[in-house]
Formats: C-alpha cells, structure tokens, sequence
C-alpha cells in the first residue's frame, strides 16, 4: 500500500486553514534572514546589471572565439528550470494524476521567477541592450526588419510565449485560492489586496463550469509549448555549424535536460520549505516519492542524450567534430565533464533504491548535485566547442571575469528573493485542487468500506 | 432591484439533491446557482449548462495567431526587405515554423484568459453576495444554493422550499444600484 498523498483526518475547512497559514503567520527570524540576504544578492545582481550596460559586455569574460559563454549558459540554465513547473502542472494534468495538486503552485512559481531570470541574460547579451525592441517587427523609421532566419528572433518569441502563457495559467489558478484568502482575512488590507486579485471570485457553478474548460484548454497549450520553447533554445546551437553543436540529437536531448534539473529544483526548494510551513500533510513522502522517480526517467534520457553526442561524433568520422568531444572529455574543463558525469548521470540511479528516495538528506543532497551538474553540463556545451573550433590560430582560452560570477549569483539571488515573496504572499499549495482531491480520496475510501 | 435567495449545505451532494429538487419545484434553470470552493461534479448536468464557448475562442485566436506570426514573417523576410544571407531564400518556411507555433499558442491563450474574464464579467471585485457575512464559507467549505428573483414578495416562498430541504442557514440579499 502506497504512502497517502493527504496525511491525517481533514475536512474542506481545516484544509483551508492549514493551507493559508503560511501566508497568515508572521514571517520568523530565518524568513527575515533569508530576505536580507537575497536582498543583498539582488542588489550585486543590479551593480553587475549596470556594469554591464555602461562598460558593455566587455566586463565580461566572452572574447573571441568564445562570443558565448556565461550570458548564454546561464539563460538556458534557468530557462530549463522552468520546463519542469509546467510539466508537473499542466501535463500532469492532461494525464489526471492526483497527485500533482499539491505541488504545482510550487513549481509554477518556480517556473515564472525561473524564466524572469532567463529573459535577462539574452537580453544583457545584445550588447545594446537598450535597444532590444529592434527585435520585435514595428515599423520603425529606419525601415529595418527583424532576420526571422536568425534563432535570436525565435527566442525572443518563444520566451516571451513562455511567460505570459505561465504567467496566465498560474493566475487562472490562483483565483479560487486567491478569494479562499479574502473570506479568511483577518485584517481590513488583506480582505482589500486579496479582494482585488481575486477579481470577484465567487465559486458559481457557471464559473467554474467556464474555469476548468478554460484551465483544461491551457494546460493542453502549455503542454506542446514547453516541448517547443527548449526545442528553439537548442535550436540555438543545433542550427550553427559549431562542433560539439551541429547535432540533431539536440531538441530531445534539451528538453529532457530541462525537466531533469527542474525536477531538481523542485525537490531542492520543496524539501526545506515543506516542514516550515506545515505543509508535510499535503506535500507527503509520496510526492517526494513520485518525484525522485521522474528524476530517475529524465535523468536516464539525458544520459542516453550524451552518449548519441559522442557516439555521433565519432559515427560521423569529422575530424573536428571529434576533436571537438575529445577535447571535452580529456582538455582543460575535463574535471567539469567528470564533475557532469557523476551528478546527471551516476547520482540519479541512487534513485532506484527506496531508502534513497526515503532519506531526504540524500534527496536533497542528489537534487542539489544535479542542479549544480546541469549548469555545468550547459559550460561543457558552450565554451569548449568555441574555444576550439575549426581554426587552431583562433582558439583561446576562456575565464569568467567578476561581473560574470556575480551575474550568476545575483540571479540566483532575486530568484530566492521573489520565491520569499511568494511563499509569504501567496498559498503556496492549490487549496481548492485539495480539497477537490480529498474529497474525492475520502469518497473512493467510503466506497471501498 | 434583484433578490438573491441563498441556502448554505454541508455537501455536494446535499446541493445536488437540492437543486434536483427546486428544479422540480418549477424554478428556471437560468435563477438557479450553486457556490461551492471547488467544483462539483454534476451540477452542470442539473444546470443545463452548455459547453464553454472558451473552446472556440482558442481555436478562433489560435489560427489567426498562426496566420499572423506568418504573414508577420514572410511579408518582412520576404516582400518588404528581402536581405540575401548565404544565398538562403528569403521566403524560407522552415525557418518561419516556430515563430508561428508561439504566436498561435500566444493568441490562443490570450484569447482564453480575456474569454474567461468575459464570460465572468470580471474584474468585479464586489458582488452582493459578499454583503453576506456567512458567504465567506462559499470559498472555504459551504456549498451554497442561490435563486435570483426580480420579484420581493416571492422570496418567502423560496426561503421556504430551502428551509424544507434542510439547508442550515437561508437568507435573502436584496441587490442595490
């Protein structure tokens, strides 16, 4: 018999209950520790942002041939962190597994604040990046179109796409919620701010008749899109004629990268956040349970991705394509490739045994080696194929400069500082999706008695 | 001047009963409502309610999206500013596919989300309902029955009928304005 995913005796009120009180309670010393520090990181993020618009990208480490490295890698890592968000809500949905009603508000936070981060680095990476709007199709006075053959336009779409599609999505969620935190307000402001969010939500049945089509239809929307938007990131790379990054094995392979270090996230956020807030009862040993063994799928699927990488180069019998995988495997970032190696591929499999799914030290540990592996996995990506690449006069060597590293680390930063927010603001679990679920568990039970 | 009589149960099924029951009493279905903090299953068979129009808003948005995210393309790569890079065609559709794809999801969701707050008439962060104090419960645990009626001195007799399906609180709110 399986873990249950609601733990205890509940009714739809004491669920409401527990489930607003994260954001009733007072936040503690460690809620205020957290977001002073995130608060400082964000401002490093800002004096790194400013460097970078008034000295140019310069004060980066990117020289030729290596035109792309932290901006780019950085981008793609973040940007993957959000795909596993909307699989867990929107394609979990599709699917019906219950299960998924207590953590996809989690990581659809996560997903947004994640592709906040992720719009930033290409942006920054423009070089003038105050002029970004060139890259939107207006009629300008200069008569310029945009180069639609270029996989910079397909970006800017997809990640914008990405956004607002989560962004409404998320929202369209939250109204039940949302109204459930205005008829629960204690004091004269929250009944105002969440009145306001939750637009007039009322529960009508003519409501929700529309809310779960128009849900329904989102998800299977969102669905194809977060397939297609890590399919363009690849296109990035698949599209040039780089060694290491001409290789059709790439859309597949990103894709599934994306949802294995998300699903890392999730459980790297989840688990310390979990016991804090109350939620254990909701957020059970079941769901950590259900999420380890995806890691384990998407884990395996991108380990298959680095061996078509490798067996293609060397299939291909291209001197510099091999030179190209050679040069990871053995040259000057080998230690990263090792390093890639025992936390994508290696570590996941621990996940096949149930005391290591139980353990949440280990899940944590293994969730944050992996979050840590799939940055690298994308600098193993980026910079050796460019900085050896066809013409040995040209290759260089390539070191990240301050503005970089701090770039890295503030985004990481804001992305803590937002989820602070969130978990203080917002009910971090869908409570009418609870209770929905736990009416029908308790239904299902009292037929089988 | 509108009256909303509403009636607080404990259950869905207590509200399905219910609204089974006023509807063989002889209300329309268009005065009748249930409020409930998550949907229950089977009302909308008892309510009659048609499929959501939202679905044809997608399909509607998301085609004009995909024909607009082409036309955007073709019509600036290819008619206004032709560029030759490599020698590649200016009308290289391939290329276009993406762009196309987004803007269809894009549109599609657009029209979704602004479908929905039509169809609600939202925002509309006051609703007379809220006047009443017990209604609170409708977002957290109670399941309320409603029937609207234009006419005051009807309300009795409908306070009536929900007291006899053994609704625990029933009241009446008069819609100002």
């Amino acid at each position: 018999m399986a873990e249950p995913l609601i733990v205890g005796t509940q009714s739809a009120e004491s669920l409401t209950g527990s489930l607003l009180a994260p954001i009733h309670r007072r936040p503690g010393r460690v809620w205020w520790s957290l977001f002073f520090l995130t608060l400082g990181g964000t401002g490093l993020f800002v004096a790194a942002i400013l460097v970078t618009l008034t000295r140019g990208i310069g004060a980066w480490g990117n020289n030729v041939p290596v035109a792309w490295a932290f901006g780019i890698i950085d981008f793609v890592w973040w940007i993957g962190f959000g795909h596993a968000g909307t699989l867990i809500s929107a394609i979990l949905v599709l699917f019906q597994q219950k299960w998924r009603a207590s953590v996809n508000r989690f990581a659809e936070a996560m997903t947004l604040f994640a592709v906040m981060q992720a719009g930033l680095f290409p942006l920054l990476h423009l070089g003038r990046p105050w002029v970004f709007y060139w890259l939107i199709p207006y009629p300008s006075t200069m008569r310029v179109w945009p180069q639609f053959r270029s996989s910079l336009p397909w970006d800017v779409v997809a990640i914008t796409t990405y956004f607002v599609v989560s962004l409404l999505f998320w929202y369209l969620g939250l109204l039940p919620d949302l109204a459930s935190a205005r008829d629960r307000a204690t004091t004269r402001a929250r009944q105002f701010w969440y009145g306001l969010f939750s637009l007039g939500w009322t529960g009508s049945a003519r409501h929700w008749h529309h809310w779960r089509t128009g849900y329904l239809l989102l998800a299977g929307l969102a669905t194809p899109l977060v397939l297609s938007v890590h399919t363009i990131v690849s296109f990035d790379f698949a599209i040039a004629q780089v060694p290491g990054w001409h290789s059709t094995i790439f859309p597949p392979y990103f894709v599934a990268g994306a949802i294995f270090s998300g699903l890392a996230l999730v459980l790297t956020l989840l688990l310390p956040v979990r016991g804090p807030l109350g939620l254990g009862h909701v957020i059970t040993e079941r769901h950590v349970d259900i999420l380890c063994k995806l890691m384990l799928a998407t884990g395996m699927m991108v380990s298959y991705g680095y061996l078509q990488e490798h067996f293609f180069a060397w299939y291909s019998g291209d001197e510099t394509e091999l030179a190209a995988y050679a040069f990871q495997r053995s040259g000057e970032w080998a230690w990263l490739f090792r390093f890639q190696m025992l936390s994508n591929v290696l570590l996941p499999h621990l996940f096949w045994f149930s005391w290591a799914r139980k353990n949440l030290a280990v899940v944590w540990l293994t969730s944050l080696a992996v979050d840590l592996g799939m940055w690298v996995e994308r600098f193993t990506i980026i910079v050796p194929s460019l900085a050896r690449d066809f013409l040995p006069s040209s290759w260089a060597h390539y070191a990240p400069t301050w503005v970089d590293l701090s770039l890295l680390g503030g985004s990481m930063c804001f992305f803590g500082f937002l989820f602070l927010l969130f978990l203080r603001f917002i009910p971090p679990v869908p409570i009418s999706e609870v209770k929905e679920l736990h009416h029908e568990l308790s239904r299902a039970a009292g037929k089988g008695a | 001047m509108r009256y909303w009589v509403v009636g607080e149960f404990g259950s869905g099924d207590e509200v399905k009963r219910a609204l089974g029951r006023l509807r063989e009493l002889g209300y329309a279905k268009e005065t009748l409502d249930v409020f409930s903090p998550y949907p229950v299953d089977g009302v909308d068979a008892l309510l009659e309610l048609r499929p959501s129009p939202v679905r044809l808003f997608a399909l509607g948005a998301g085609l004009a999206g995909a024909v607009f995210g082409y036309t955007v393309q073709w019509w600036c790569n290819a008619v206004d500013w032709p560029l030759n890079v490599g020698n590649r065609p200016p009308h290289a559709a391939p290329a276009f596919v993406p762009i196309t794809f987004e803007s269809m999801v894009l549109f599609a969701s657009l029209a979704i989300f602004l479908g929905l707050m039509g169809l609600f008439r939202f925002p509309r962060p006051h609703h007379p309902l809220f006047e009443l104090e017990s209604f609170r419960s409708a977002s957290t645990g109670g399941f309320w029955v409603s029937v609207t009626l234009e006419d005051a001195a009807r309300t009795e007799s409908v306070l009536e009928h929900l007291r006899a399906l053994e609704a625990r609180t029933a009241s009446v709110v008069e819609e100002t304005a």
